[in-house]
C-alpha cells in the first residue's frame, strides 16, 4: 500500500484529459472572449476522454492506486456517458453563456471539472475515493449553479443547493464512518466480505450506517425524500446547468449507488433493496404527481427527473446483475431524452422558461416543437423510442424481484406523467399564441439537439444495441 | 413473387408518405400525396385477398427478420383469416379519410395528412403483427397521431376530449405492458404462436386470471366495453371526420382483435374464469348504449353512442366461444367499420355546410339533398340490421350464438336490435323528413362527386357483404376452428 504507482495513473486518462483542459481554459481566462471557442475546448476534451474511456488499456478489470479505483466495463460505461453529458452540455450552454455576462472559461472548467469527479466516483472502489469524487462534482455544480451572479434567484438556488449538498455530504460521511467502524474496512471488497463472514446482517449500527449512506447518495439523483433542493436549483440556475444536473449527476449518482448496493453490500442482497425500493416507490409517485401543478418549465423537468430516479432505481432492487443493466440502460437512455428536452427548452430561449409561453409553438418553431415531443413520448415511455425499452428493462426487472405491487405504482404513475408531459403538447399544438416567434437557436444548440433526437430514436429501432455494454460491476 | 415483403410494404408505405408530406407537402401538395400513398397502399394490400389460402389456419405472407435478440423477440409480419379483413378495411378506410378531408382540412394541411399517414401505418402494423411486443409498439402509436388529429384540427371541445381519450388509452395500455412483460418472463417468449403453445401449460389459472385482467383493462378501453366507454362520445364527437371514421372504423376493433389474438388463445383460463362476467357486461353495453344512443340530440354523437351498442355485439359474440358466434362477431366488426364510417362521413359532409351538429337544426333534407338522405337511408338500415344488408348476417349470428349460451342472453340482443332500429329510423326521420328547416334554405346541400366518390366504395361493400357474407365468412372458418379448437373450454 505504498504510494500508487505512476502505471496506475493510465486507469484515469480520461480524467486527466479533462482536468488538463480545464487547465487550459483557466490559464486563457483573459484571452477567451468567444463563448463557442472554450465550448469547442470542452466538446474536444469530452470526445477524447470518451474514446479512451473506450480504447485505453484494453482487457480485463484493472483496479489501481491501492484498489481505490476500478477500470471495468462498468466504469467505462459510465465515463462514455458522463462524456456525452459533458459534450452536449458544453454544446447547450453556447448561447446562454453569450447573452448572460458569464466567465465562460470559467464556466467551462467548471463543467470539465464537475465531471471529472464523477468520473472519479463511478470508478471508485472505496468509500473514500468515492466520496472525493462526489464531492468534486458537488461543489464544481454548486458554483454552476449560482454562476450568475446578478440574479437573486440564481443566488438562492445556489446556496440552497450548497446548504441541502452539505447536509447530504454529512450523511454520507456519518455512513462511512459507521460502516467503518462496523466493518473495519473503507473498500467495497473489504466491506463485502466482512458482513458475509460475521453476519452483521442485521447489526444496528451496520443498518444505520447504510440508511446513511443510501440517504446521501440519494441527495445526488434527487430521490425523494432528499429530492427538495432539486426544483429550486433547476429553475435558479440557466437551463444548461439544469439539464447537467439532471443528466450528469443523476447518472453518476446512480452509478455509484449501484456498485456500493452490489459490490459492497451485495452479499446480502435484501440489506439495501428495502431502502431502494422505498426511496423509487415515493420518488415516482410524488415526481410525477407534483409535476402536475408546476408552470414553470424547468421546474416540472425537475419533478419529472425526480420521478426518473425513482424508475432507475427499480433495476436496483433485485440487487442482480441483470437489474444493474437495467439501470444503467434506463440511466443511459435517460441522459439523452433529458439532454434533449432541456435542449430544446433553451433552443426556445425566452418563450422556453414558461409552460403559457409554450402556446402556439408548433406554428412558429415546428422543427424544435416536433424534436420536443420527441423527447416528450421517450419521457412517457412511447414504443420506438429509448424511454420505452428503458422503462420495459427496469419494470421485468422489478417484476423479476417480484415487486409486482411496486411495477403497476410505477406504470400507473407514467399515465400521470404523460399528462403531464402532452399537456405541453397541447400549449405548443393545440393553442394560439400571441406573441413573436422566439429567436434562431444557434447551430450548437441544434446539433445536440440531434444527436440527443438521433440516439432516443435508434435507442428505440434497436433495444437491444445498448444491452453487449451495460455489464454491470 | 413470394418474396417480396408485401406486408411490410403496405404498412410502412402510408410511413414513407408521411415522410414526403412534411417534406414536401407545401402548397397544397399534401392532400395529393396522401391520396397517392393511401391508394397506392390499397393497391398492395388487395391483392392479398385473392391471393390468400381460405382452408389454411395459419399465418400467411409471414416475414420475420432478426430484431432485438437479448429479448427473443423477432420483427414478425404475417396475416391470417382473421386480421385479413381488417388490413384491407383498414387500407381501405385510408384512401376514404383523405377524401373526406380534401376541403374539410384547411389548417395545417401538412401536419394533419402526416399524422393520418402515421396512424394508418400504426392501424396496419397492428393488424399484421405475429408477436405481443410488435403488436403492442403498433397499439402505443396509433394514440399519438390520433391525440393530435382530435387536439388540433378538432371541434370546440378539442383538448379536452384528445386528453381524455390519452388518458383512458394509456391507462389500459400500461397494465398491458405490465402483463407482457410478466407473459415474457415466464414463457421467454412472445411470439403468438409459441404464447398459444406455452402459456396454457406455465400459467397457473390464477396467474392467467390476473394477466387476462391486465389485457382487458387494456382491450376494454378500446373496444370500449361498459363502463370504460365515456371517452368515446367525447373522442368520436370532437374529432374531424376523417379522425372520427379511423376511431370508429378501426380503432375500436383494435380491442377486440387483442381478445382474439391474445386473451383467449393465450390465456384460455383466465378467460373461462371472466366469461360470465364479460357476457353480462356485453349485454348491458347492447342494451344500455341503445337507450343513451336514443336519447341523443346531437347528429354525430348519436352515432358515437351507438358504437357501444353495437361494439356490444361484438364482445358478447366472442365470449359465447360458439364457433358461428365468434364468426359472427368478426363479420360484425367488419360491417360496423364500414357502416359507422360510413354515417360519420355522412354526418362530417353535413356538417362542412351547416356547421351545426344539433339534430333539431336539420329536417326535411329529402328534398335539398337527395343523393346524400338515400345514402343515409342505406346505411341507416344497414346499420339496423335489415336483411340483404351487411350487419343483418353478422348480428345474426351473434344472436344464435347468444341463444345457444343462454337464453336471456338472446332475449337481451334482440331487445338491442329493436331500440337500434328505433334510434336510426327516428334520426332518419327527424334528419331527413318532413319541412325543410328554415335555416337551411339557401345552402347548397347536396354531395359533390368527390363526396359521392368517398361513399360509392363503403355502399357497394355494404350490399355487397349483405349479399355475399361468404366473403369474409370463408377467411374465418378455419382460424376461428383453430383458435376454438386450442384448449378452449366450451
Amino acid at each position: 500500500m505504498t504510494g500508487a504507482p505512476l502505471a496506475d495513473l493510465e486507469l484515469l486518462v480520461p480524467e486527466l484529459i479533462l482536468v488538463g483542459m480545464s487547465l487550459v481554459l483557466l490559464l486563457g481566462t483573459g484571452r477567451i472572449r468567444e463563448g463557442s471557442l472554450a465550448a469547442a475546448g470542452t466538446v474536444i476534451a469530452a470526445i477524447l476522454a470518451a474514446a479512451a474511456a473506450i480504447l485505453g488499456s484494453p482487457g480485463p478489470a484493472r483496479t489501481g492506486f491501492g484498489g481505490m479505483v476500478a477500470l471495468d466495463g462498468y466504469a467505462r460505461f459510465f465515463k462514455v456517458l458522463i462524456a456525452a453529458a459533458l459534450a452536449l452540455t458544453a454544446l447547450l450552454s453556447v448561447r446562454s453563456r453569450d447573452e448572460e455576462r458569464v466567465p465562460r472559461a470559467e464556466y467551462h472548467s467548471l463543467l470539465l471539472l464537475a465531471s471529472t469527479g464523477m468520473m472519479l466516483a463511478v470508478s471508485a472502489l472505496d468509500l473514500l475515493s468515492l466520496y472525493l469524487g462526489l464531492e468534486l462534482m458537488t461543489l464544481s455544480s454548486c458554483i454552476l449553479v449560482g454562476i450568475r451572479v446578478e440574479r437573486p434567484a440564481t443566488n438562492e438556488a445556489a446556496l440552497k443547493y450548497f446548504l441541502l449538498g452539505s447536509f447530504a455530504s454529512g450523511l454520507l460521511l456519518y455512513g462511512i464512518s459507521l460502516t467503518y467502524g462496523v466493518t473495519g474496512a473503507t473498500d467495497f471488497a473489504s466491506i463485502a466480505s466482512s458482513i458475509s463472514e460475521r453476519g452483521f446482517g442485521r447489526g444496528p449500527l451496520l443498518l444505520a450506517g447504510i440508511g446513511l449512506l443510501a440517504g446521501g447518495l440519494a441527495f445526488k439523483i434527487a430521490a425523494v425524500p432528499f429530492h427538495a433542493w432539486a426544483p429550486d436549483a433547476y429553475q435558479g440556475a440557466s437551463a444548461p446547468v439544469a439539464a447537467f444536473l439532471a443528466s450528469g449527476s443523476k447518472a453518476a449518482g446512480l452509478a455509484v449507488l449501484g456498485r456500493v448496493a452490489l459490490v459492497a453490500f451485495g452479499s446480502d442482497a435484501r440489506l439495501l433493496s428495502a431502502v431502494v425500493a422505498g426511496l423509487a416507490a415515493l420518488s415516482i409517485l410524488a415526481g410525477s404527481v407534483l409535476a402536475l401543478a408546476q408552470t414553470d418549465m424547468k421546474r416540472l423537468l425537475a419533478y419529472s427527473s425526480i420521478a426518473h430516479a425513482g424508475y432507475a432505481l427499480l433495476g436496483l432492487i433485485a440487487g442482480t446483475a441483470e437489474g444493474a443493466s437495467a439501470t444503467m440502460t434506463y440511466a443511459f437512455f435517460y441522459v439523452f431524452m433529458t439532454l434533449g428536452t432541456f435542449g430544446a427548452v433553451i433552443a426556445l430561449g425566452e418563450r422556453g422558461e414558461r409552460l403559457d409561453d409554450y402556446a402556439g409553438l408548433a406554428a412558429q418553431r415546428p422543427g424544435t416543437a416536433a424534436l420536443l415531443v420527441l423527447f416528450l413520448l421517450s419521457l412517457t415511455g412511447i414504443p420506438l423510442t429509448a424511454g420505452f425499452v428503458a422503462k420495459f428493462v427496469v419494470i421485468r426487472s422489478a417484476l423479476r424481484a417480484g415487486h409486482v405491487g411496486l411495477a403497476i405504482l410505477a406504470v400507473a404513475c407514467s399515465v400521470v406523467s404523460a399528462f403531464v408531459y402532452m399537456r405541453v403538447v397541447v400549449f405548443m399544438y393545440m393553442k394560439e399564441s400571441r406573441q413573436p416567434a422566439p429567436s434562431r437557436a444557434p447551430a450548437a444548440v441544434l446539433a445536440a439537439l440531434a444527436a440527443a433526437a438521433l440516439v432516443t430514436v435508434i435507442g428505440g429501432l434497436l433495444p437491444g444495441s445498448l444491452a453487449r455494454w451495460a455489464t454491470s460491476p | 413473387m413470394t418474396d417480396f415483403p408485401i406486408l411490410t410494404v403496405a404498412t410502412f408505405l402510408p410511413l414513407a408518405g408521411a415522410a414526403i408530406v412534411l417534406a414536401a407537402g407545401g402548397g397544397g401538395r399534401a392532400r395529393w400525396i396522401a391520396l397517392a400513398t393511401t391508394l397506392a397502399t390499397l393497391c398492395v394490400a388487395a391483392p392479398l385477398y385473392g391471393r390468400f389460402d381460405r382452408s389454411a389456419s395459419e399465418l400467411q405472407f409471414v416475414e420475420s427478420v432478426e430484431w432485438i435478440p437479448a429479448w427473443n423477440v423477432a420483427y414478425g409480419m404475417g396475416v391470417d383469416g382473421i386480421s385479413l379483413p381488417f388490413v384491407l378495411l383498414t387500407a381501405l378506410l385510408g384512401v376514404l379519410c383523405v377524401g373526406a378531408s380534401w376541403t374539410a382540412i384547411r389548417e395545417r394541411p401538412r401536419e394533419f395528412y402526416a399524422s393520418l399517414l402515421f396512424a394508418e401505418t400504426a392501424m396496419l402494423g397492428l393488424f399484421v403483427a405475429t408477436n405481443l411486443l410488435l403488436f403492442f409498439v403498433f397499439w402505443e402509436l396509433t394514440v399519438v397521431p390520433l391525440f393530435l388529429m382530435i387536439g388540433v384540427w378538432g371541434a370546440a371541445g378539442r383538448v379536452y376530449a384528445a386528453l381524455k381519450f390519452l388518458l383512458f388509452t394509456l391507462s389500459g395500455s400500461v397494465l398491458m405492458l405490465v402483463g407482457m412483460i410478466a407473459l415474457h418472463q415466464t414463457c421467454g417468449t412472445l411470439d403468438f404462436r409459441e404464447l398459444a403453445r406455452a402459456a396454457p401449460a406455465k400459467l397457473s389459472p390464477a396467474a392467467q386470471a390476473w394477466l387476462f385482467a391486465a389485457f382487458l383493462a387494456a382491450f376494454a378501453v378500446k373496444v370500449p366495453m361498459f363502463p370504460v366507454h365515456t371517452w368515446l362520445p367525447d373522442a368520436h364527437t370532437e374529432a374531424p371526420t376523417a379522425g372520427s371514421v379511423i376511431l370508429a372504423g378501426i380503432l375500436l376493433k383494435m380491442g377486440a382483435y387483442g381478445f382474439l389474438r391474445v386473451s383467449l388463445p393465450v390465456l384460455p383460463e383466465g378467460a373461462r374464469l371472466f366469461l360470465h362476467p364479460m357476457l353480462v357486461v356485453s349485454a348491458v353495453a347492447i342494451v344500455y348504449g341503445a337507450y343513451v344512443t336514443l336519447v341523443q340530440t346531437d347528429f354525430k354523437r348519436l352515432i358515437a353512442y351507438s358504437s357501444i351498442s353495437h361494439m356490444g355485439f361484438v364482445t358478447l359474440g366472442i365470449f359465447t366461444l360458439d364457433p358461428r358466434g365468434v364468426e359472427g362477431a368478426i363479420l360484425q366488426m367488419v360491417n360496423h367499420g364500414i357502416v359507422s364510417a360510413a354515417l360519420f362521413l355522412l354526418v362530417g359532409m353535413v356538417y362542412e355546410r351547416t356547421h351545426t351538429r344539433e339534430i333539431a337544426d336539420y329536417g326535411g333534407l329529402a328534398r335539398p339533398a337527395p343523393a346524400w338522405c338515400t345514402l343515409l337511408a342505406l346505411f341507416c338500415l344497414a346499420a339496423s340490421g335489415m336483411p340483404g344488408l351487411n350487419s343483418f348476417v353478422g348480428e345474426f349470428l351473434v344472436i344464435g350464438g347468444a341463444f345457444r349460451t343462454r337464453l336471456w342472453l338472446g332475449a337481451m340482443a334482440i331487445w338491442g336490435v329493436a331500440l337500434g332500429t328505433a334510434y336510426l329510423v327516428w334520426l332518419y326521420w327527424r334528419v331527413a323528413m318532413g319541412r325543410t328547416h328554415p335555416a337551411l334554405a339557401g345552402l347548397r346541400l347536396e354531395l359533390g362527386a368527390r363526396e359521392l366518390a368517398t361513399l360509392a366504395p363503403l355502399a357497394l361493400l355494404a350490399v355487397v357483404l349483405g349479399l355475399h357474407p361468404e366473403g369474409v365468412l370463408a377467411l374465418l372458418r378455419a382460424p376461428v376452428a383453430q383458435l376454438l379448437a386450442n384448449g378452449l373450454p366450451p
